[in-house]
């Protein structure tokens, strides 16, 4: 025998149910599959106090389900064929208790809730006989409470519903949404309109409860009924009271219901749940590809957009910087070689002026001492000015990265200016050289000071003023004797030569120390060069990394999101093959029935 | 306490002087106090709140004339004194939603404001005959039992259609059910058995369809059958009639719940509506200069000893606490459940001796200053009766 149609379908939907974590729909149609055989259940579902057990029991022409202020049992009651009649209470692992029929609400009001999963009620009934099951269910409420969920639970295996509301008032929105719901997964649905007996406006809310339906699209007659009545009707065994009390035609609909041919009925009711399933599938999955797209329409456009602008201000950092490295180096080269020069020129000034007046030879001891120590210190000054200048280029340039710069900046090439390395002054060969012949008279007042020498730098928005005091005081702190007993040609060529010595040791000392400061500058600019690019790219490494994220990101949203429109096509066309297959078997039904 | 309440107001008035929307809330505040309490009826729509409104506010009795009745309250800032919450039927959804929201600690310990009512008690248990008898019974259950009902003043099962026809009960109307009365049971049974039975054409007697189905509109299927019950078995006149259905549709524990827990303490639930507004205002207009008025305003909550007795009859008559018998009927009694004077806490006629009424007042003080201190109750008896001796002591405070 090979499988109907409507299984393979139901099974597809099925497994898509499980993929997507529809467990609950998967469970529901796993039901729908497995349903047994050869019974028909027919639910009775409805919001609280709307007369439902007295529908029933009216149905039955028994007292089997609590009615009034009893409480309702929060588990569902089902109601079939017994020849003697027999309750038993099923518990949540399936044990079964019988309990006589009479003491069934007391024993149901005894159990602590949540103890049992339903109850069975048998009763001699002929309309039940063929197999139909009439299920009784805890009112439908709080769509989060237990009860209500116990309550649509029934959806997975009833093959019809009767709904019920009362005729006091028209159908609130809540039972408008309730019988939409049930019109989605069970094909045979029927208002039942209770106690019409005390609404003396039943008819217009029949009428009104007629046209909600048909708005809303949901195919189910509207049947008034009244339980007072049948039951007097009963009592008084009075068939034309018993005619208005609305039951024989709810009655009739429930025999059609148990009349269905089988196999008809399931591929109809398979059809039904597919669709159903298949529905409410498409809608979370819908969701979920809107939530997606949001996710992706809003957040990566607006993440793309930020990597952008951080882009184009590295860019624009970067071209600063640079300009701002070449423009400093520069500008520090210049300006170290300037004042390099100005200290020496004073230092070759004191020269000129000492040996103009001064006699070498009883001078050049003690001058020899102070020409060392004014170039050394000459060189030492410049030199601490000239690493204090460039650490606070590395500063302005890692200014140039703003909040980003987090890092420590680069040591620096400069830990020493090599001025103790510096060679003294050679003694120059001096005719006549007396030493001590003459003593100092007194101190030359003319670099007897301090003198300053100011290099202040071209941006005072650093705070960074740089004030270098030249001391050549102490170095000039020498007498320059004035020359009487010696004079002429031998004197000043004393002066001459000493002159020349001294100018030429300045020279040399100006020329190998200029040299090595170039080198020092320019190595600062390499390594600061070398920092601050390699700070750059990896600043736009990361940005190119964060892109490929967002990037990969939305190619992967956009990967899942296309798999599931896929998804929802083929539970489209599932739902379609499931019309179909209830299309034939709702046409085989009514040619049979014709 | 209402002349706190109208210090506290006139302070923030003061403050709010340059403010002329708060200055106009403070001023209808104030008015307010002069007012009548205004009690509203709120419930889903055909709970019966208008039926329900107008079978109580024609009542011509003194107990009611200082009430304002609201059907169904307006905006939020015409805040009532007191609510009427109807209910179809006492399901936990319904009772969840009938719940009044939140508001400042103040509001909610003081919530002592509200009275729930089953409306359409007829309808419980398919309008048999004993419906209403079941209805009380349910109510009484739910009040006792159900924690969804812990914050009313009482549950009162209220049959609305039935007391406004009752009240409102015609000479013709009495005529037409009287003869309706006088067919026999067994032939009358069936043509009363449902609307459609009663308006038939077929019904005996000349009476025409019209004047059957108005009686029927009127009064319910449910009232026909009962008034013709009661005709019956002796209500052979309009005003019995009309009186009995007005007993039986439970109207008279609704207005007594109302007169004692209500207008007996009109004073304070208005003060509370003031305080609660002016609380409100302090909150959402903060003031350099507000805090002092606010922690007088907390002062003020703290101190409100009527607030107490109220949850305290409630808890005690909703058999919440542990007294019950004669002490819990004292205990009711003192608290000022059936009126605050002091003759009336002390149960003495209202003309008593005043000499009387404070020996008698001592009494109850010395016995439950004693309940108050045993250390062998628990320490939710002992507060119960701390609250009752404070009470008493409140009497006492008249004779100083």
């Amino acid at each position: 025998m090979t499988a109907p149609a409507w299984l393979e379908v139901l099974n597809e939907t099925l497994d898509a149910c499980r993929t997507h974590g529809r467990a609950d729909l998967a469970e529901r149609l796993r039901r729908r599959r497995d349903a047994p055989e050869g019974q028909i259940r027919l639910g009775v579902l409805g919001f609280p106090k709307q007369g439902k057990g007295y529908l029933l029991n009216a149905v039955l022409n028994a007292p089997v389900c609590a009615v009034g202020d009893a409480p309702t049992p929060e588990v569902p009651t089902e109601i079939g064929y017994a020849p003697e009649p027999a309750a038993t209470l099923v518990g949540r692992s399936r044990e079964r208790t019988p309990v006589a029929v009479e003491r069934l609400t007391s024993e149901l009001g005894a159990r602590p809730a949540g103890t049992l999963s339903r109850v069975e009620v048998g009763v001699p009934r002929e309309l039940l006989s063929a197999g139909l099951v009439l299920v009784d269910t805890p009112p439908v409420g709080d769509p989060r409470s237990p009860r209500t969920a116990a309550a649509l639970d029934l959806l997975a295996e009833a093959d019809a519903v009767i709904l019920v509301s009362d005729a006091t008032a028209p159908l609130s929105a809540a039972e408008l949404a309730l019988a939409r719901h049930v019109r989605t997964w069970c094909p045979h649905v029927v208002l039942a309109l209770t106690k019409i007996d005390a609404s003396p406006g039943w008819r217009a809310v029949a009428e009104r409860n007629r046209g909600m339906l048909a708005e809303a699209g949901i195919d189910a007659p509207v049947l008034p009924v009244s339980a007072v009545v049948r039951e007097a009707a009963a009592k008084a065994g009075d068939a034309e009271l018993n005619a208005r009390s609305g039951f024989p035609e709810l009655l009739t609909w429930i025999a059609e219901q148990a009349a269905r041919p089988p196999e008809q009925s399931r591929a109809l009711l398979a059809a039904v749940g597919v669709r159903a399933a298949a529905a409410e599938l498409v809608e979370s999955l819908r969701d979920r590809v809107d939530a997606a797209g949001q996710d992706a329409g809003l957040g990566q456009a607006a993440l793309l957009q930020r990597a952008q602008r951080r882009a184009d201000d590295l860019r624009r950092r970067n071209t600063r910087w640079q300009n701002l490295l070449s423009d400093e180096i520069t500008d520090l080269m210049g300006d170290v070689e300037y004042d390099l020069r100005e200290r020496t020129r004073k230092i070759v000034n004191t020269i000129d002026q000492t040996f103009d007046e001064g006699d070498p030879v009883k001078v050049w001891e003690e001058f020899a001492v102070w020409l060392d120590e004014a170039l050394t210190e000459a060189v030492e000054t410049n030199y601490s000015w000239l690493a204090e200048r460039a650490q606070w280029v590395a500063q302005a340039v890692a200014a140039c990265f703003g909040a980003q710069y987090d890092q420590a900046l680069p040591d620096l090439p400069l830990d020493g200016s090599g001025a103790e390395d510096l060679d003294d002054v050679r003694r120059p060969k001096i005719e006549k050289f007396k030493i001590g012949h003459q003593a100092f008279t007194g101190l030359r007042g003319s670099y007897g000071g301090v003198l300053m020498f100011g290099l202040i730098t071209s941006l005072p928005w650093l705070g960074l003023q740089l004030i270098n005091p030249i001391s050549l005081g102490a170095g000039a702190a020498f007498a320059v004797k004035t020359i009487r007993d010696e004079g002429g040609m031998r004197l000043q060529r004393r002066q001459a030569v000493a002159k020349q010595a001294a100018q030429r040791h300045v020279d040399d000392v100006f020329l190998r120390y200029s040299k090595e400061f170039r080198d020092a500058i320019r190595g600062v600019q390499r390594r600061l060069r070398d920092h601050f690019t390699g700070l750059a790219e990896d600043l736009a490494d990361e940005l190119t990394r964060e892109r490929e994220t967002i990037m990969a990101g939305s190619a992967e949203r956009e990967r899942r999101t296309g798999h599931i429109r896929k998804e929802i096509d083929r539970l489209a066309g599932l739902h379609q093959r499931a019309g179909e297959l209830g299309t034939i078997a709702g046409r085989k039904r009514r040619e049979l029935s014709a | 306490m209402t002349q706190d309440v109208r210090d506290l107001l006139h302070a923030a008035a003061g403050l709010y002087r340059d403010d002329p929307r708060a200055s106009a809330v403070l001023h209808d505040c104030l008015d307010r106090l002069e007012q009548p309490l205004r009690v509203a009826f709120a419930g889903a729509p055909s709970s019966g709140k208008t039926t329900l409104a107008a079978a109580l506010g024609e009542w011509p009795t003194r107990a009611l004339r200082d009430l304002v009745l609201l059907d169904d309250p307006g905006p939020a800032d015409d805040l009532p004194d007191a609510t009427v919450r109807l209910v179809r039927h006492l399901e936990p959804d319904e009772l969840a939603a009938a719940h009044p929201p939140g508001g400042s600690a103040f509001a909610r310990q003081s919530a002592v404001n509200s009275v729930l009512v089953l409306a359409r008690a007829d309808e419980v248990g398919a309008g048999r005959i004993d419906a209403l008898l079941t209805a009380k019974q349910l109510a009484r259950r739910a009040w006792r039992e159900d924690p969804l009902c812990t914050g009313f003043l009482g549950v009162i099962a209220v049959a609305g259609q039935l007391a406004y026809g009752g009240r409102s009960l015609r000479d013709d109307e009495f005529d037409l059910l009287a003869a309706f009365a006088a067919v026999p049971r067994e032939e009358l049974e069936r043509h009363v058995l449902s609307v459609d039975s009663f308006t038939d054409p077929a019904f005996p007697g000349p009476i025409p369809v019209e004047t059957r189905r108005s009686l029927v509109v009127r009064f319910g299927l449910f009232g026909v059958r009962l008034a013709l019950t009661l005709i019956r078995t002796g209500c052979d006149d309009r005003v019995k009639l009309s009186a009995e259905l007005v007993r039986r549709s439970g109207l008279g524990e609704l207005r007594d719940t109302l007169a004692g827990c209500f207008v007996a303490r009109a004073e304070a639930l208005k003060a509370r509506t003031a305080i609660i507004r002016l609380e409100a205002l302090l909150a959402a207009q903060p003031r350099p200069g507000g805090d002092r008025l606010v922690s007088r305003v907390e002062r003020f909550a703290a101190a409100a000893h009527d607030f107490r007795e109220l949850r305290l009859i409630a808890d005690i008559r909703g058999g919440r606490t542990a007294l019950s018998g004669e002490p819990a009927e004292e205990a009711v009694r003192l608290l000022g459940a059936q009126g605050t004077a002091p003759a009336d806490r002390l149960g003495l006629e209202p003309d008593a001796d005043p000499g009387d009424i404070y020996d008698a007042g001592l009494d109850a003080l010395r016995r439950w200053r004693h309940e108050a201190e045993r250390p062998d109750r628990p320490h939710a008896e002992r507060t119960a009766a701390h609250v009752v001796v404070r009470s008493a002591e409140g009497l006492l405070a008249l004779f100083a």
